[in-house]
């Protein structure tokens, strides 16, 4: 197949604005002194790339009816869905700020809200692929070419009715769902594995008849190839499974429970700017990778 | 007297109905044979989708055909739907999606027992914001409330029972939303019942006020959230007294709500007949209705501590 490799300087457009996303997310976590940074920091990469890369959108109207669906069902990766819709612009700058406030429409988890982009609110862990389920049964209905991609937290897993749609999917053959996992291998309490294993987790979705891609998240042209392979799929859901790391660019963010659902104080968001910026230094001059 | 099989009102409409709308899609949860929803999927297998036995993902697709653009009619048993599926529920509520839950088997089931009794579900329903609560008392009444829900966007929670339910409304008759409805003029006690209670209450009146030298006024509630309010205040203020009856757990039951709504002003003393707290259990819808007090003799018994 071939590939649909990014140019250097898209890739190196892409890698800066998803740190100008990052810094925007643990602002708004550090301002509000709440929120979710590990699992907002692990997949706003692959939110950024879905709205700039993958999806059928339109920038001037978030309503446009042709537009692929998105679901964020890891509702709790809130700030990160909203830095990215700040960027596209579906979302002024200027609210951000508010996030988690008293009379903001950016609330701790998302809410449905067609103005700003959002389809429908989630937060409450397992139900975005149900829904994504009648989205895509909905698409096929009307014979349109509409995909529904929905994300899905590994922690999330553990939810009995994300198994109930696995099944149901495959029932219908809805080769225009793509589900994602933000496999990063840690949830609220520890470890995914610790905590209730999911592995082998590539087999499970197989056994349960879906296309399962994996792939590093973290490598721009590899996940950009895994999401062309799932468009592509025809007669299954796919799923991809996305290894990604929780806190992913702040080094004591990294791979840890600690910052699941805690926001840093002011050391550690200062330290993690810091970091943050010296990633941006380095991805200018060349030295990212 | 002639009686009706609710279940089978509905899926002869949905065959009708589905002409018309395109927009409809029906799913339910391995049981289209009880809630008669076969006969829409015989008609239009397109639009069907059996979701298998998964209540959750069942109402969590109907989400999805929402705010798609579709018209989702969920069908189930009423305890299965309500309650495994709540949270759900909730979400549709939350986002005021345009999903119409039809459930079967609410209030006693019969032979199949307490598992199955759905003494709950107006309960469960009733605390959602957003979520429009109904009850025919007949299917002629349900018609009107299936139209009226499909016309109308928002979530709505429609309650059936298993059993059939004699005709009580005339062919043209005409549903108002919160509007309780007055089925016999009385000037001394109002008798309200919700489903098999406005049936009771209505079959009843003409003998009980004889019997007890009285003026019985009985009104259909039908309409469980929203209630008209000033409508029903006004319905009752002149009464002596009220009997709320209702075939679901008084706790927090179609009664609860009614008393809440009256008692902030001065009213008419309550009373209430409803199932005390408990599951139920097997046995005969006629012998269980009797043994749990939706019978005649308790609300002569009612009506008798109020004159």
């Amino acid at each position: 197949m071939k590939s649909m490799d990014l140019s250097k300087s898209e890739e190196k457009k892409f890698l800066l604005d998803v740190i100008e996303i990052k810094k925007i997310i643990l602002s708004m976590i550090h301002t509000v002194q709440s929120g979710h940074p590990g699992g907002s920091l692990s997949c706003a990469n692959l939110i950024y790339l879905l709205y700039t890369k993958i999806m059928a959108i339109n920038p001037e109207n978030p309503r446009w009816d042709g537009r692929d669906f998105f679901i964020l069902s890891k509702g709790h990766a809130a700030p990160a869905l909203y830095a990215v819709l700040s960027k596209i612009g579906f979302i002024d700058p200027k609210e951000l700020e508010s996030l988690r406030q008293y009379g903001s429409q950016l609330q701790g988890h998302p809410v449905k809200n067609n103005d700003i982009g959002i389809e429908i609110s989630t937060g409450s862990l397992g139900m975005g692929l149900s829904i994504g389920i009648g989205c895509a049964l909905a698409s096929k209905l009307d014979q349109n070419d509409k995909k529904i991609y929905v994300l899905l937290g590994d922690g999330e897993l553990n939810e009995g009715v994300i198994w109930e749609a696995a099944m149901a999917a495959n029932q219908y053959k809805l080769d225009n769902l793509i589900a994602i996992i933000d496999r990063n291998g840690i949830q609220s309490d520890g470890s995914t594995e610790e905590i209730m294993a999911l592995e082998p987790l590539s087999d499970k979705w197989r056994a349960f008849g879906w296309q399962v891609i994996e792939v590093d998240g973290s490598d721009l042209n590899a996940s950009i190839n895994a999401f062309k392979v799932a468009k592509e799929t025809i007669g299954k859901p796919s799923i991809i499974i996305s290894y990604l790391i929780k806190g992913a660019e702040v080094s004591f963010m990294e791979n840890t429970k600690k910052f699941h659902g805690r926001p840093p104080n002011d050391e550690e968001y200062l330290n993690a700017i810091n970091e943050l910026n010296k990633i941006e230094k380095d991805i200018i001059s060349g030295a990212f990778n | 007297m002639t009686e009706f099989s609710l279940r089978d009102t509905f899926g002869d409409f949905l065959v009708e109905y589905g002409k018309e709308e395109s927009q409809l899609v029906v799913l339910d949860s391995d049981l289209s044979s009880s809630t008669r929803t076969f006969k829409f999927a015989q008609k239009y297998p397109d639009r069907f989708f059996n979701m298998g036995i998964a209540e959750q993902n069942t109402i969590g697709s109907a989400l999805g055909f929402a705010i798609s653009g579709k018209i989702p009619i969920v069908s189930g048993f009423s305890i299965f739907t309500t309650g495994r599926a709540w949270e759900f529920i909730r979400l549709a509520c939350h986002d005021n999606l345009n999903v119409k839950i039809v459930a079967t088997h609410g209030g006693f089931v019969g032979e199949d027992g307490s598992t199955h009794n759905a003494l709950e579900d107006l309960s469960l329903m009733s605390i959602l914001p957003n979520m429009r609560v109904l009850v025919p008392i007949d299917h002629i009444e349900l018609i009107e409330m299936l139209k009226f829900a499909i016309h109308n966007q928002g979530p709505f929670y429609i309650r059936l029972p298993r059993h059939p339910f004699p005709q009580i409304h005339e062919s043209n008759y005409h549903f108002e939303l919160g509007k309780p409805e007055v089925l016999k003029e009385g000037n001394e006690i109002g008798l309200i019942g919700t489903g098999f209670g406005g049936i009771l209450a209505y079959q009843s009146a003409e003998s009980l006020e004889k019997e007890l030298n009285t003026s019985l006024k009985v009104i259909n509630l039908s309409s469980i959230k929203p209630i008209d309010t000033i409508e029903l205040k006004n319905q009752v203020k002149d009464l002596k007294g009220i009997i709320i009856i209702e075939e679901h757990n008084l706790y927090c039951g179609v009664g609860s709500l009614v008393a809440r709504l009256l008692s902030e002003e001065t009213h008419p003393i309550m009373k209430f007949i409803g199932i005390k707290d408990s599951f139920g259990q097997s046995g005969k819808r006629e012998i269980l209705l009797d043994k749990y007090g939706l019978n005649v003799r308790t609300l002569k018994e009612k009506i008798k501590s109020l004159l």
